[in-house]
């Protein structure tokens, strides 16, 4: 603002003591018709004026009560310790956390993740199973059942007594397997890292899924078998994988990791990305699509993020 | 990533690689808080990204992560008590009044720019202002809360528009 002509700044300064002078109810015609002559004076007199205009509209948009507590808060000095209170996703931390293999033998636990967050944990019966972000099972040792209630999950069975993972949209029983299985309101992707594994889909036939290998559930029935590489790096490792792929799909994706909000313009859907990004830094991520790809990161705070396309250079 | 990419941001990667670390340690001394330390560092060399400051063209490079950087932590500060004030505001109200999560965070925002924009300005200006826009109280009114005198409403009132009009000058 120091920058500014100092003949702006004249301006601006008039603009603001006409509207105080017209606030104030003891403006006379006079000054209304001084006032109007002044903004016929210059195009900068009349846009500072619709500026002053615009100011005002801005305030008067707001919910007045909510908006007067927030902005004519008490002054508590600088060192203020929030409490972390009413939920507040202001305050969620942003990390990739990995929360340490728990030690503990887990026979019956209802397990969650918040968002960005993914946790390990050894089961009683040496399985290991991992949640990524946003996702809950409820664990049932005894009854050789684990219930996805949402999110995606992987476990792996190294004994041969099998485990049941069950979902909105069919069974998947395991042992001496690995499998990743990954839930959403229409269906259940299960893929399978190592060895083999039972399906009963909600309609249809079982049928055995091997290493390699994933398909979708729904509740109509099980899809087509697809073939995928067990050795490229995903969640479990705390990577993003993208081959080609257009940037919405990618953008979809990183969003469920990351909590608060973000938006992109429709322009930038078809945009491809490709490359290998580590999910503890998500906020790294999008900038480094943004040296990468013709859109830049408009940051208000970490978690009101917009994606825009790149301004031509005029 | 593209191959055009790569000069800048090798660039970043060796400043981040050489003064983060550095950077952070400074930040954790005046917060006394690793992991927001850490967010503030973070956001320090995102800013510097987004920025058109050329990276290799930096003299003196923690000198200006210093002066980014302080910045940022003083608007950290703010913008946690402007965001604890509009909780406990969110709190206060009735259910039925309670905005949608969405909208409660496009309020946030605009609160937040409305804040920085009248960052600056003095107490009683800024109490006059937000009582005259928010309120729509008349100058006598808050002539009348401030104990001062209408004139002086209008003054400050001309203050707090030129203040707002220059900082989006």
């Amino acid at each position: 603002m120091n920058s500014a002509a100092p003949d702006a700044r004249q301006v601006v300064r008039a603009a603001a003591q006409w509207l105080a002078l017209l606030e104030s109810g003891g403006a006379t015609e006079q000054d209304r018709a001084n006032l109007q002559r002044w903004r016929d004076t210059s195009a900068s007199h009349e846009h500072a004026w619709q500026k002053a205009q615009a100011l005002r509209q801005r305030f008067a948009d707001l919910p007045s009560a909510l908006a007067l507590s927030s902005l004519d808060r008490p002054d508590p000095g600088r060192r203020v310790v929030l409490k972390r209170a009413l939920g507040a996703v202001a305050l969620v931390p942003t990390a990739w956390l990995i929360s340490r293999q728990l030690p503990l033998d887990v026979w019956r636990a209802d397990l969650h993740t918040a968002t960005g967050e993914r946790k390990q944990v050894q089961l009683a019966d040496g399985s290991s199973l991992q949640l990524n972000t946003a996702s809950a099972v409820d664990v049932d040792l005894p009854n050789r059942r684990v219930k996805l209630v949402e999110g995606e999950m992987s476990l792996k069975v190294s004994g041969n007594s099998p485990l049941t993972i069950q979902t909105r949209f069919g069974q998947v029983m395991v042992s001496q397997s690995e499998v990743c299985v990954r839930q959403d309101a229409v269906g259940c992707r299960v893929s399978v890292f190592n060895g083999a594994v039972q399906l009963q889909p909600l309609q249809g036939a079982a049928l055995t899924l091997r290493a390699g290998q994933q398909i979708n559930l729904q509740a109509a029935g099980a899809g087509e078998v697809q073939a995928f590489d067990v050795l490229q790096p995903g969640w479990r490792e705390g990577v993003l994988m993208a081959n080609n792929q257009p940037l919405g799909d990618f953008l979809r994706e990183l969003d469920t990791y990351r909590p608060g909000v973000l938006r992109w313009e429709p322009e930038l859907e078809a945009l491809r990305v490709t490359g290998s990004f580590r999910l503890d830094d998500t906020d790294r991520i999008l900038a480094l699509l943004a040296v990468s790809l013709p859109l830049e990161v408009q940051m208000r705070t970490r978690y009101w993020v917009t994606l825009l396309p790149r301004k031509k250079v005029v | 990533m593209s191959d055009a990419a790569m000069p800048k941001e090798q660039t970043l990667h060796e400043l981040y690689r050489d003064h983060r670390g550095w950077l952070e340690g400074w930040l954790r001394r005046r917060m006394g808080n690793a992991c927001d330390a850490a967010d503030l560092s973070q956001d320090t060399f995102l800013r510097l990204l987004a920025s058109s400051q050329r990276i290799a063209d930096l003299q003196e490079p923690r000198a200006y992560l210093l002066t980014v950087g302080k910045r940022l932590l003083s608007n950290f500060y703010k913008r946690r008590s402007l965001e604890q004030a509009y909780l406990s505001a969110l709190a206060a109200l009735p259910e039925e009044c309670v905005p949608s999560p969405e909208q409660r965070w496009l309020l946030l925002e605009t609160l937040q720019a409305l804040d920085e924009l009248l960052d600056g300005l003095p107490r009683a200006v800024r109490r006059a202002f937000l009582w005259s826009q928010l309120e729509g109280l008349s100058y006598q009114q808050i002539a009348e809360r401030l104990s001062v005198s209408e004139r002086t409403i209008k003054r400050y009132m001309a203050q707090a528009y030129e203040h707002c009009l220059l900082v989006e000058l």
